[in-house]
């Protein structure tokens, strides 16, 4: 029996927007390799899916695609022309778009780069999958073109975004593939519960059709924590009967983030698109029956700040959420312009805000935190400095440190934070192509720098001037600000386009007019040449941008009571577990993992909400002079009642509450035979788990989709070093001998 | 399920893999096992219930539903969120079912929710307590059968599953639950009612003693989802304000209640204790005897940032379950007997060939039997009761046994083989009706 290869397990962790999967298992482990959306469109038959979504044309029919192209069917089927919406005089942009992507249709395009010649474009098509995903008949009705080469360049062409023709009709019928219309689209999970069974064994053989493993490929499932017995056996009946593997296996989502991060015990809170799971893990142990799942997510975020900002589009918040001027202020840091009623931050204790920030945050984010913990640190200072007639030397300093850094953080620091301004803008990129496929991570990583860099500078002479003038930095705040909006005319309403930033050269004048530091101009001038490049490319490849500047709303993603659903639903699930020594463990271990916590600040925010609530606070030095109960307790043998200075650790737990527990501890051992042990009120603290270093791939990608990690770490163990020994996954012969239910039995 | 040697194998990469399919149609059985604080669900055969879902539910009124004049919010999550006007109900009125329509929707809920979203493909085994009238048994029957229509169905004392839970065909089952505790002798998997008892002391009254006494000591019972943050204080003389959150609205008090619930059951884990003891401990805790052994104090902290140490007073709730004449709040009406008295009398019912047997025999059983020391408070009332004899107390240590023990027993009941001649199909309901779960399971 030939054992199962690491180059060849399918690993497929289905999302409700995103279906992470890869083939095979990398020397180091990697993030996925592949994002595919987790939706499929109708096809022309009924109960047929397929993933892109296609037209039906008649003959003359025009059809405006979801990237705004036209398409006309021609005689005899075939397309006749294509053409770019902004070439198009005769019709009026905005009554032609058909998706959600086109509100910002009056933008109009600044050069003529952004025209792909339409030629070009559709000689190198090559014939596209149209993978007919039928999952009732797997009827691929496109044999007679005789064009099915490129099977394997699909993944590239869904990467891409390139539009690709589908087949002509006999009829005169044109089915055209549209890689970027949403419309009609069919999500099949929804909240994690799997809503449309074709639609998702579509997915799943669409997914299977584009990696094509060999016969002898296992598949190991993330499955969701919501999934019912019912829907895994399901799964696993169409998965030997349809894709007729070697072997299966379903590993809970859960069980892969704990298995990333290697932890015995831990509380596991995955956020997702519109759903939150908690487990808890004790001793690697899915704690079942506590577990939950909340209807709270990235999406209630989205809702949450449309609400705050009706004006913007859906997209247009999307992108907001994930732009880095979109944040969560750490306790203590009062939203710029609003009296800081909401915020206290007596109880936190500090080290958790930094424990949040070091561990878990990608190196870059934590690069800028520091940025911006200096810049405050130097704006609190200016008056004394400008005080001390240093002002020269301070400033010198400062350029020089800045200059030490990127040129874009360096652009980025001419800047007040982002916590400090009362409105703040970000580019919005309106996509022609289709933003995700493929590109997730890399698009919001684009998106992050061009935001860094574009983020309307304040020339830091006026900043300091203020500064000077006024004699507290937060007071130089307003006029720093007022300033701001005048240079750069505000954005706000979406219709107002601005093709590119207005006035680099004229903050560029600033800057080296008022400053001699050739190093900070150099960086200046490295930011702005980057900056042009990028929009270049940016036009290049067919993207729009527009600035739209929102005020403080921008912190408030997390408001409407999110953070307080999870806290409340994670306390819940650590009150579950029976053994409750182990609830301190989970506390102790919190992981947060999902694509949603990337939002800054996120983790942090919910720590403290967690803190705020539901730690029981060890600091009490007034316990011992407080009401005592009636009966003081008579010192025992051991003197453990004399209360003594501990130095568990700088948060300076409730002395008592140790001894008491330690106390416990003995006197069960002393005077009991029950083996039930007691133990005293729990959470005394909380922190994160700290992230495995060793996966240099992931330390980019961020631990967000940690889950795929653990994925990749079973299918390690499950098919590669067990072998089947222990059963760790369902084999071809179980399946026939036991049926579905065979799922259950490993 | 025992694998052929044939069944690890893997089929070579080069062989398309055969087209059999399975043939075996083993259904395993669910098995519910409704009580007045949480319903366990899970199938037969394993050892932990699968969903544990709250029995309690919310009602949000809306005078434009017709059925319940609300909307029903049931599960976990549900009934913890915070909703202008919901109430939060239980259908179970003295551990048997009162309110038929919703305790048939939490059901469901309990089954669907992780189980199975095919609930008409699975065998049910339902437990009932021994007190259960025959009008609800057959009301069961007819729900099982015309709601969820499975193919078969078994209706079983949750005693006789608690006493094979732990391994004994005949035992003195006590089960120490939410609304009763009950002692209930089984005889070879028989339960008899002559000498089954229960009393109202237990988890719940456990609760509304804690309730009553924080609220004589002048606690504001803010619970989590009432407050935003801790202001941590120990005077209450002098509390720091309470920061609380503000929904716009009032949730209904027994909303409230029910939240307060959540830290009363914390406090019940984590500081109740049972005074080791019987009657030494002191009636009146203002007046503590010289020289009298105290307990270490432990510390609680409320949600709202209140910390307290208690002492003794710990101690008296879970006093008041054997001896409730000290319990904080007086009972309205007549003062039940403490739970050991109430075993003695089970005992005392019993014919005396069987009591040496049953008294050797012991099962204690229910989450509230998790309190601190409470089996060994037990074990001591008995023995001086009981001095002839031997009596003897088994009790699982492992909580989750302790906890779901009825569902444990009914597991192993439906997963046995012996137990298939024991079903009833749909087939015999039809031809006979409810009354069938008369003549069938006794």
């Amino acid at each position: 029996m030939p054992p199962f290869r690491d180059d060849h397990i399918l690993l497929i962790a289905p999302g409700s927007t995103w279906t992470l999967a890869q083939l095979g298992l990398p020397e180091s482990f990697t993030p996925a390799k592949f994002r595919i959306p987790s939706r499929m469109f109708p096809g022309i038959e009924e109960g047929q899916y397929l993933p892109n979504k296609v037209h039906e044309l008649k003959e003359g029919q025009e059809l405006v695609l979801g990237n705004g192209d036209i398409v006309t069917a021609g005689p005899g089927g075939k397309p006749h022309k294509k053409r770019k919406v902004g070439e198009s005089t005769s019709k009026p942009s905005t009554t032609t778009q058909t998706t959600a992507n086109g509100s910002g249709a009056t933008s109009t395009s600044a050069d003529g780069t952004d025209k792909k010649p339409a030629g070009s474009a559709k000689s190198s098509d090559v014939k596209d999958d149209t993978a007919m995903a039928d999952a009732a008949d797997e009827t691929e009705h496109h044999d007679d073109d005789g064009e099915e080469e490129g099977r394997d360049e699909d993944d590239d062409h869904e990467m891409n975004g390139t539009k690709d023709k589908d087949e002509d009709g006999a009829d005169g019928k044109l089915y055209y593939d549209d890689d970027f219309d949403e419309e009609g689209a069919v999500w099949c999970l929804e909240q994690g519960r799997i809503v449309n069974w074709e639609c998702f064994f579509a997915l799943l053989l669409h997914v299977h059709e584009q990696i094509n493993p060999t016969f002898h490929t296992p598949i190991l499932m993330i499955s969701q924590p919501c999934w019912t017995c019912t829907d895994k056996e399901r799964i696993c009946q169409f998965i030997f009967e349809k894709i007729k593997v070697p072997g299966f296996c379903m590993m809970d989502a859960a069980a892969a983030i704990s298995a990333a991060y290697g932890i015995p015990n831990s509380l596991i809170i995955d956020i997702g698109y519109e759903k939150t799971d908690i487990t808890a893990i004790v001793e690697y142990d899915i704690q079942e029956l506590g577990r939950t799942t909340i209807p709270v997510g990235g999406n209630s975020m989205n809702k949450h700040l449309q609400k705050l900002l009706p004006q913007l589009s859906e997209d247009e918040i999307e992108q907001l959420k994930h732009s880095s001027i979109c944040e969560i202020l750490p306790a203590g840091i009062p939203i710029p312009g609003e009296e800081d009623v909401e915020r206290d931050d007596l109880l936190l204790p500090p080290e958790i805000s930094t424990v949040g920030m070091g561990g878990i945050l990608p190196p870059k984010v934590l690069e800028e935190d520091e940025g911006d913990g200096q810049e405050e640190e130097g704006v609190t200072n200016i008056a004394a400095i400008v005080a001390s007639g240093k002002t020269q030397e301070y400033l010198a300093k400062k350029e020089k440190e800045k200059a030490d850094k990127k040129a874009g953080l360096a652009a980025g620091e001419k800047k007040l934070p982002n916590y400090k301004r009362e409105q703040n803008s970000f580019f919005y990129i309106e996509k022609v192509h289709d933003q995700a496929i493929g590109g997730g991570k890399g698009d919001t990583a684009e998106d992050h720098d061009i935001e860094q860099m574009d983020v309307d500078p304040v020339p830091a002479p006026n900043e300091e001037s203020a500064g000077g003038a006024a004699p507290t930095a937060t007071d130089a705040n307003a006029p720093a600000a007022q300033l701001d909006t005048n240079l750069d005319p505000p954005a706000t309403s979406s219709t107002d386009a601005e093709p590119a930033k207005p006035g680099p050269s004229l903050l560029d004048s600033i800057f080296s007019g008022t400053k001699d530091d050739g190093d900070a101009k150099r960086a200046q001038e490295k930011a702005l040449r980057r900056e042009e490049k990028k929009r270049q490319e940016a036009a290049q490849s067919g993207e729009k941008r527009k600035e739209i500047e929102v005020g403080t709303e921008r912190f408030k993603a997390a408001g409407g009571g999110i953070l307080e659903a999870i806290a409340d639903a994670a306390h819940r699930v650590v009150s579950s577990v029976d053994d409750l020594s182990k609830r301190s463990d989970c506390w102790d271990s919190l992981i947060i993992a999902g694509n949603a916590c990337r939002l800054k600040g996120f983790k942090d925010a919910l720590i403290n909400t967690m803190v705020a609530k539901y730690q029981v606070s060890p600091s009490s030095g007034t316990i011992f002079t407080s009401e005592l109960p009636s009966n003081i307790p008579t010192p025992s043998g051991t003197g453990t009642n004399t209360p003594q200075p501990t130095t568990f650790n700088s948060q300076q737990p409730n002395a008592l509450l140790l001894q008491a527990a330690a106390n416990n501890a003995a006197a069960a051992a002393s005077h009991h035979h029950m083996s039930s042990t007691h133990y005293a009120q729990t959470p005394t603290g909380m922190k994160l788990a700290k992230v495995p270093e060793y996966f240099p791939e992931w330390k980019d990608a961020g631990f967000e989709e940690c889950v795929f990690l653990g994925a990749q770490l079973g299918a390690k163990i499950y098919f590669v070093a067990d072998q089947g020994q222990s059963k760790g996954f369902v084999t071809r012969a179980d399946y026939n001998s036991q049926g579905p239910q065979a799922i259950h039995n490993i | 399920m025992a694998s052929t040697p044939q069944a690890s194998q893997v089929l070579p990469s080069t062989t398309k893999p055969a087209e059999l399919e399975y043939g075996g149609d083993e259904i395993s059985a669910l098995v519910l096992d409704p009580g007045t604080n949480t319903t366990r669900c899970g199938f037969a055969g394993e050892d932990t219930p699968k969903t544990c879902v709250p029995t309690y539910y919310g009602i949000v009124p809306d005078p434009d539903v017709p059925k319940y004049f609300g909307s029903l919010k049931i599960g976990e999550n549900a009934v913890n969120t915070v909703i202008d006007g919901m109430e939060i109900r239980n259908p179970m009125h003295e551990g048997i079912v009162e309110n038929w329509e919703v305790a048939t929707e939490i059901w469901r809920h309990c089954i669907e929710y992780k189980l199975s979203s095919r609930v008409e493909e699975h065998p049910l085994l339902v437990t009932e307590p021994i007190w259960n009238p025959l009008k609800n048994r057959e009301r069961t029957t007819e729900v099982v059968f015309e709601d969820f229509n499975v193919p078969a169905y078994f209706l079983v004392k949750s005693a006789v599953c608690e006493s094979f839970a732990n391994s004994k065909p005949s035992s003195l089952v006590i089960d120490v639950g939410h609304t009763f505790t009950s002692v209930t002798p089984v005889v070879d998997g028989i339960p008899l009612r002559k000498g089954s008892e229960r009393t109202p002391l237990a988890g719940q009254h456990l609760t509304t003693q804690l309730r009553h006494q924080f609220g004589e000591l002048g606690i504001r019972m803010a619970p989590w989802l009432m407050i935003k943050a801790k202001a941590t204080y120990t005077d209450l003389t002098n509390p720091s304000p309470l920061r609380s959150r503000d929904y716009g609205f009032q949730p209904h008090k027994s909303f409230v209640e029910y939240q307060q619930d959540r830290f009363i059951h914390e406090y019940k884990e984590s500081i109740s204790e049972t005074w080791p003891e019987p009657r030494s401990f002191p009636p009146d805790l203002n007046n503590i005897p010289e020289g009298f052994r105290g307990l270490q104090d432990k510390s609680y902290e409320f949600p709202d940032g209140y910390q307290r140490r208690f002492g003794l007073d710990r101690c008296l709730a879970a006093e008041s379950l054997f001896n409730p004449s000290v319990s904080p709040k007086p009972f309205t009406g007549d003062t039940p007997k403490g739970i050991a008295e109430m075993i003695k009398d089970s005992v005392d019912h019993l014919d005396a060939d069987i009591r040496a047997n049953m008294l050797n025999n012991i099962v204690v059983v229910g989450a509230t039997s998790l309190l601190y020391r409470f089996n060994e408070r037990l074990s001591q009332e008995l023995t001086a009761m009981f001095p002839g004899p031997r009596v003897k107390i088994q009790s699982s240590g492992q909580i989750p046994e302790r906890k779901y023990s009825a569902w444990l027993g009914g597991s192993i009941l439906a997963s046995c083989g012996a137990f298939h001649q024991l079903w009833i199909s749909k087939q015999e309901y039809d031809e006979v009706g409810a009354n069938i779960i008369e003549r069938r399971a006794k």
